[in-house]
């Protein structure tokens, strides 16, 4: 059996509203082991954000437990938190969401500066950007420079600089053209290939049909 | 370190907000350091003036009853305490008791005057003194000497100037010389304000001449204690109380030293006072900085979202703000020192008339204050906000718009 990078043990999320408690999932169990490319699919509303807030390590579930890497989350305090995204975690927006005050290449080494308190190390930059096939020519420029798929190739890289465990992707494609969104779910296939575990929320059936396993959520709890 | 670069682009990316925020803090520094810096400047120039005194406790007549303390004198010249003197007897029983120091009687007292044949009459203070104490006063001449015979007098720079007086010039005392004529013998230097004698637009004359003339013998309108060095002029001053006060207040008492301490005392909270109301301008410009750091996390909300959320520490968050308001503080209080000792010579000019004493350590202190203030201003006015986007939410600023 592989190792597990990802195991919920009856999770339960409550967000408490003043309009009375929302229960966003309910009594969730499953796993994700090393190496697996999955789609978690839903309607709106039925637990998929949280889902995946809770699998980076961005909240904490009510009740359940959590495993990154075999670690509970559960006790882990912000700091270790934010260490644990920092270093076993990668990160892929629907909006890319990269820094506009940086260049492609600091956008791509800012998970490697903080997590190694240097500056930037372009060689390693140029490895990722060119697992993702960016243009070499377009390594100075800043990210409103370049194209929505261009810069979902630039946010892919980044995850990958420091060889995350697992990447978490939102909607990668909820904000590229189909043909982009095609070439950017290749990229995401071949990375698997290589071994990354892709876990990828999206409403697209188009962008499930590239992974192995399809999660659905409804109403907070698994369908299938 | 890449939060620092950040927040060096993000100055650059708003230059003109924050070259606005980083003006209200030169401001701010300008107005402390240079009102530091005249203040400063107010007490070296007092200090200059007093420190010739020496130290010196004055004994003079106590006027707050209305009563003389020895005989009246009436019929003299007008004097300040006509009616109002010290005995010889007590002069002598301050002598003794002060001993080894040296009390030296003065007659004092204004009077109407001409220099020359012609001249309109002016009004003048006379003082009269043992010639033997009189380098005791540690008077220096720029011209001639000290009196010899005893119509001779010595005369202030200023007065001798304001009336082109020169040593051998004649000066009739009263009205129609009355009071005889005077030889000019030495013109003093000048000595400024002083606890004991003003010199600078008076007359010296020997103490014989003056009782000769204005009849007033062994009736002091004053006698100066000079302290030896080593001695305290606190102790001094209460020998003297003890000595003559016991029963009836009959003489004040003035130590040279405790008033001094006094006019220090009160320019440096006149000092303070001011600064603090350049303090005031550094106050604005706080809020100001505040104000753009706010309006700065505010617009980087989702920014912050992202940076969390790939591995950022709160503490990296907050540095990056952090380090923000520093570079305005410290690139605005730096400009703000610079820029007070343009002002402060500006001030010092208009002010106190002169500028000479600009370049000393109170200064640089002042400066030093201006900057260091401006700076704590900012970097505390870069706190909240830092903490602020530190402890945002990541899910909240994620999915900020």
């Amino acid at each position: 059996m592989r190792e597990r990078v990802i195991q919920f043990e009856d999770v339960v999320k409550i967000y408490p509203l003043k309009s009375g408690d929302v229960t966003a999932l309910n009594h969730i169990s499953f796993s994700v082991e090393r190496g697996e490319f999955i789609s978690i699919m839903g309607p709106s509303g039925s637990g998929k954000s949280t889902l995946l807030t809770l699998m980076g390590c961005l909240d904490k579930p009510t009740s359940g437990d959590i495993f990154i890497g075999g670690r509970p989350t559960r006790d882990m305090t912000d700091i270790e938190l934010t260490s644990l995204r920092r270093d076993r975690i990668g990160f892929i927006f629907q909006y890319f969401n990269l820094f506009p005050l940086l260049n492609i290449i600091e956008n791509v080494c800012f998970p490697r500066m903080i997590k190694t308190g240097q500056g930037v190390d372009p060689e390693r930059a140029k490895k990722v950007l060119q697992a993702v096939r960016l243009d070499e020519s377009l390594y100075t420029h800043t990210p409103l420079e370049l194209s929505g798929g261009q810069q979902q190739r630039v946010a892919v890289a980044r995850s990958l600089i420091n060889d995350p465990d697992i990447l978490l992707c939102d909607e990668p494609t909820g904000n590229l053209d189909s043909k982009t969104g095609a070439s950017i779910m290749e990229l995401m296939t071949d990375l698997n290939r290589e071994g990354a575990t892709i876990i990828v929320v999206t409403h697209d059936p188009n962008v499930a049909k590239y992974t192995n396993r399809t999660i659905r959520i409804v109403d907070g709890c698994i369908a299938s | 370190m890449i939060f620092w670069e950040i927040a060096k682009r993000n100055i650059r990316l708003h230059f003109l907000r924050s070259t606005l925020a980083m003006l209200g803090i030169v401001i701010g520094v300008v107005a402390i350091a240079s009102m530091g810096i005249l203040g400063n400047s107010m007490v070296a120039s007092v200090s200059e003036s007093l420190n010739s005194v020496g130290d010196s406790v004055i004994v003079s007549p106590y006027s707050g009853s209305g009563g003389g303390m020895g005989p009246g004198g009436g019929g003299g010249p007008s004097g300040s305490t006509q009616d109002q003197y010290i005995s010889d007897s007590n002069y002598q029983k301050i002598k003794q008791a002060v001993a080894p120091n040296i009390a030296i009687p003065v007659h004092q007292t204004s009077q109407r005057m001409s220099v020359g044949v012609n001249s309109d009459d002016i009004v003048a203070t006379i003082y009269g003194v043992d010639p033997q104490y009189i380098k005791d006063f540690n008077m220096v001449l720029t011209a001639g000497d000290y009196s010899n015979g005893n119509s001779g007098c010595l005369v202030g720079s200023e007065f001798a100037t304001d009336n082109d007086i020169r040593v051998g010039s004649r000066i009739s005392i009263g009205n129609d010389g009355e009071y005889g004529t005077l030889r000019v013998t030495g013109i003093i230097e000048e000595r400024g304000m002083s606890f004991d004698i003003s010199t600078d637009n008076a007359l010296v004359v020997t103490q014989d001449w003056y009782e000769s003339n204005f009849g007033k013998i062994d009736q002091y309108d004053q006698v100066v204690v000079k302290v030896k060095e080593g001695q305290d002029t606190a102790k001094v001053k209460t020998v003297i109380e003890n000595q003559l006060n016991r029963r009836d207040k009959i003489v004040t008492v003035t130590d040279s030293k405790a008033t001094l301490s006094s006019i220090y005392e009160t320019f440096g909270t006149i000092t303070t006072f001011v600064t603090a109301i350049g303090g005031i301008s550094m106050i604005v410009a706080g809020v100001s900085i505040f104000n753009i750091m706010m309006m700065s996390v505010n617009e980087r909300i989702k920014e912050i979202g992202i940076m969390r959320s790939i591995g950022t520490q709160k503490k990296e968050v907050m540095s990056m703000f952090i380090y923000e308001a520093a570079i305005i503080g410290v690139c605005g209080s730096l400009i703000g020192g610079i820029l007070s000792l343009f002002a402060g010579y500006a001030v010092s000019a208009l002010m106190l008339g002169t500028t000479e004493y600009l370049w000393t350590l109170s200064t640089a202190l002042s400066v030093a204050e201006g900057v260091g203030f401006g700076i704590i201003i900012c970097l505390a006015c870069g706190v909240y906000p830092a903490w602020q986007a530190a402890n945002l939410n990541p899910i909240d600023a994620l999915r900020h718009e």
